[in-house]
């Protein structure tokens, strides 16, 4: 038996030939993407040119152009950038506050618990997507950060704190809290000191799956008009040129690409995500 | 004066229910419990589960909530200070676990594990820190390279020994040893209690021990305090409830303890049904309705027995 | 069982009001009104005010709250839809049968794919069938509900012609006839089986699971060991008890049903629900949204009810709270 978690995680990736071909194939279109995307003049990227538009494939342009007349392959890059930054921020907030919410109100319980519990029983009782999207249209000046504060409040934390709230709660059941109690250590530390590092490899898994989840609702819900602002490229809305019929059957280099880029990215994740869940939990882990 | 004094100590748990989820009634855990222990005895707290004695010694604690009833230390009334996490009181008292496998923290080391005391009390640096660690580590007996491993690494009986050794790491007056030895094997067992006895005449502790298990208590205690449905139904010297154990329950659980005398089966078998047959019979004696238990009365001068 | 039911109907109560006063109070500060949609370059602003006195879109949001509640609790009247101009239940009414529809034969479908797959993965376990099944259910996982919509739109409607692209029945099928039913089979089968498609994953991860640990159990090893033939002992023990937790999970894909419909809806154009919610957003359709929010909560409320019901009546050691 191994206690260090982040080792257990590791072996468990490393015997696993689609999460180590999934974790290096993210890694690399993440860091990709990034650089590439520092190498573009974003105001000349988004320049439209109408003498080019909707150009097929071509040497020049290897995805070719969309209705605007810009490079496709330069908008995805741009939009995988955009893409990547607001699921990160969001899924990596939500965390934070998934855990600090799940740890304190499972370890002090009391009303700070009754609380939590109302508002978490109050998004169980309806789809969560719709209220975000009734309440991105009723932002007036509506901007990349305000979408962002949105996912995070209303969307991003909740799974994460029940989780944590469940998994402290067997935790503090457990003798060797009593033991920390009786030893005079301050119940902030043995929430976080004591309780956090045995919850370790449950959060990475649940971070990972949240990840690729994240990305799958923001590409949604900016297809949908709901996501991030028209102005900001995004794989969502390269997606959503596939909504007009003519660029669906005769224009696919618009949409596929991201499309297609989207869901590598989503399985990806998912394989390191499922290869972390069984390091979680010592009885399905592999090695 | 008395080390510990517990008054009339009752401990309560809500029953919610209803459409509205309101208190409909209590579980009385502990409903009414006296006793005292003078410094450097061993006092025994006996029962079935669910008979209220670990939530007893967790009260003190600190770990449940104490509904009424107070409690002494040193002739302090400390019963507000015990929820606190850090008084004097914490320092003095510490606590054995029974579960020795979910007792100590998977993820850290056996030297931040009988430091977390240290830590929270005292200033020392990282050297006079190693120094004492060692040192509780050869009172109970382990070598001092065990510093630096987890707790997976140690057997069921050696991981005890560590939680003695951080129970006993900020010199404590009164340590509450729940079922200490339950979770450990028959041959490990009798090494625990040695030890624990030996800890005491060094360190000049008191016990609370808490036990199902009288063959155990009988081996560790001077007091011995039997308990049943939350309540004491005996409280006497080690000699008055061995040889003369008045009350029906007690009685019972005397005749249940096991003999190695093959020879004597027929005999004990034979003393078990006429004792479960009075306990039947004398039921409604020793009970209010059935099932209450009676105020406490003096019989003899240390010997307490619940009767009408 | 019945005290539990009735608390979980009148805790709905106070949430379902919190929920609507605010979306009402919320609905204040959203840039733009129903009306934007219905005026024309020639109408002066005098107009305009006139139509907002109409519709009583200039008194504070509670009194228009309250006069919205008062026409539910006395006459069960929703309101009227600004942009539909009639009823908000009647319009409600036309498009949920919709989205009933597609529901409906998307769980079919669901079980149809799942029960099979889950019970091949356990029974082949850790061989290649296995291993397949689990990555497709992977694949499944990783497919945003859009993106596999449109894929599948793109290929099966656009490309090879063999479903309509659009819509939820042929216009020029007369209603009742045989070719009109047809014709509404033929629209929902594509986003029926792309939603399908996805929302097995669940039951395939959960009929596995209890197929291996049935397969380990006790009373299963009794019966082989007293001489049960292989399939018997599967048809007699493991898959009896192994189905019927699956059939009480209903109501849970039901309920996840839902948020999807937003997404496939509005992807196959078909005149749901979901893509009702949509439009009546864009619209700032207000009497439609807030009805609409509140019969997606009571219906989720009442899926994952009723599944917890079914699963308290299929398993007896199971008790709601």
């Amino acid at each position: 038996m191994e206690t260090n978690a982040w080792k257990v995680m590791w072996r468990e990736i490393r015997h696993d030939k689609l999460a180590l071909l999934g974790l290096i194939l993210f890694v690399v279109t993440v860091v990709t993407v990034y650089t590439w995307a520092l190498t573009i003049d974003q105001s000349a990227a988004a320049i439209v040119n109408v003498r080019n538009m909707n150009q097929p494939p071509s040497r020049t342009h290897p995805l070719g152009t969309d209705p605007g007349g810009r490079d496709v392959l330069e908008q995805l890059v741009l939009s995988a950038r955009n893409s990547f930054n607001i699921t990160f921020i969001m899924t990596i907030a939500g965390a934070i506050i998934g855990i600090l919410v799940g740890l304190l109100s499972g370890f002090f319980g009391g009303h700070l618990d009754n609380v939590l519990m109302r508002i978490l029983d109050f998004y169980a009782m309806f789809p969560a997507l719709m209220l975000i999207i009734v309440f991105i249209s009723m932002i007036p000046s509506y901007s990349v950060v305000t979408f962002a504060v949105l996912m995070i409040v209303l969307w991003s934390w909740q799974g994460t704190a029940r989780l944590i709230r469940i998994k402290t709660l067997q935790q503090g059941a457990l003798d060797y809290v009593s033991a920390s109690k009786t030893m005079g250590t301050h119940p902030l530390v043995i929430s976080f000191r004591e309780v956090l590092p045995n919850l370790v490899s449950i959060i990475t898994s649940n971070f990972t799956l949240n990840l690729a989840m994240n990305m799958g609702v923001e590409t949604g819900l900016t297809f949908l008009g709901f996501g991030l602002p028209f102005a900001t490229p995004s794989l969502g809305r390269l997606i959503a040129y596939a909504q007009m019929p003519a660029n669906m059957t005769n224009r696919p280099w618009l949409w596929l690409p991201a499309a297609l880029l989207i869901f590598l990215m989503m399985l990806c994740v998912n394989f390191v995500g499922q290869a972390l869940n069984r390091a979680a939990d010592a009885k399905k882990r592999m090695v | 004066m008395a080390l510990l004094e517990v008054k009339d100590l009752k401990v309560y748990y809500p029953i919610k229910g209803g459409l509205l989820g309101r208190t409909v009634g209590y579980v009385k855990a502990v409903d009414g419990v006296s006793f005292t222990i003078e410094p450097g005895q061993t006092l025994g707290l006996v029962g079935e589960s669910g008979s209220g004695k670990s939530t007893t010694g967790k009260a003190i604690l600190g770990l449940a909530k104490i509904t009424s009833g107070c409690i002494l230390f040193e002739g302090k009334d400390i019963t507000e200070v015990v929820r606190k996490y850090r008084s004097p009181y914490k320092k003095s008292v510490q606590m054995i676990f029974q579960d020795v496998y979910s007792s100590l923290n998977p993820r850290k080391r056996v030297l931040d594990i009988i430091a977390e005391p240290i830590r929270n009390f005292e200033k020392l640096s990282k050297a006079e820190e190693r120094k004492r660690v060692d040192e509780l580590l050869s009172i109970v007996g382990l070598s001092s390279e065990n510093a630096k491993k987890y707790p997976f690494e140690f057997s069921g009986g050696q991981r005890q020994r560590i939680g003695v050794a951080r129970a006993i790491a900020l010199k404590p007056k009164l340590i509450v040893a729940d079922e200490p030895v339950s979770a450990l094997d028959l041959s490990v067992q009798a090494q625990v209690l040695n030890y624990l006895k030996d800890i005491q005449k060094e360190l000049k502790l008191a016990y609370l021990f808490v036990s199902h298990d009288l063959g155990v208590v009988r081996h560790m205690c001077e007091n011995l305090a039997i308990m049943h449905n939350s309540r004491f139904v005996e409280f006497g010297t080690r000699k008055d409830i061995y040889e003369n154990p008045t009350h029906i329950y007690t009685k019972r659980l005397i005749t249940a303890i096991p003999d190695i005398n093959p020879l004597k089966r027929n005999d004990n078998n034979e003393r078990r049904k006429l004792v479960s047959a009075e306990y039947e019979e004398k039921r409604n004696m020793f009970y209010r309705d059935g099932s209450q238990v009676y105020d406490l009365k003096q019989i003899k001068d240390t010997h307490y027995v619940a009767l009408p | 069982m019945w005290k539990t039911i009735l608390r979980r109907v009148l805790i709905l109560i106070p949430q379902l009001f919190v929920l609507s006063v605010l979306i009402f109070f919320l609905a204040q500060f959203m840039p733009g009104d129903a009306l934007r949609g219905m005026i024309g370059p020639d109408t002066t602003p005098e107009q305009y005010a006139i139509l907002r006195q109409i519709h009583r879109l200039d008194d504070p949001w509670y009194v228009q709250y309250g006069t919205w509640m008062e026409g539910i609790l006395a006459r069960g009247d929703f309101g009227r839809s600004v942009t539909h101009k009639r009823p908000v239940t009647d319009i409600i009414g036309e498009r949920m049968m919709n989205t009933v529809r597609l529901s409906l034969l998307t769980t079919l479908f669901t079980y149809i794919i799942a029960i099979p797959l889950g019970i091949f993965a356990a029974k082949k376990k850790d061989r290649f069938i296995d291993k397949s099944i689990m990555f497709y259910t992977f694949l499944a996982l990783s497919m945003p509900t859009v993106v596999f919509s449109i894929i599948n739109l793109f290929i099966f409607g656009f490309r090879l012609r063999w479903f309509p692209v659009r819509g939820s029945v042929d216009a020029m099928a007369a209603a009742g006839t045989l070719e009109h039913a047809v014709s509404r089979l033929h629209h929902l089968v594509l986003p029926a089986v792309t939603f399908a498609l996805l929302s097995t994953i669940s039951i395939i991860y959960f009929l596995r699971n209890e197929i291996i640990d049935y397969d380990a159990s006790d009373f299963v090893t009794t019966a082989r060991s007293k001489g049960v033939p292989e399939n018997k002992v599967y048809t007699g023990h493991i898959l009896r008890n192994a189905l019927l937790p699956v059939a009480g999970n209903a109501g849970l894909i039901i309920a996840g049903l839902f948020t999807g419909s937003i997404f496939i809806e509005s992807v196959f154009a078909y005149p749901g629900m979901g893509q009702l919610f949509v439009t009546s957003i864009v619209g700032r359709d207000f009497p439609v949204v807030n009805t609409l929010i509140m019969f997606y909560a009571i219906l989720t409320v009442v899926s994952y009810l009723v599944t917890d019901i079914l699963i308290t009546i299929i398993d007896p050691r199971i008790h709601i709270k």
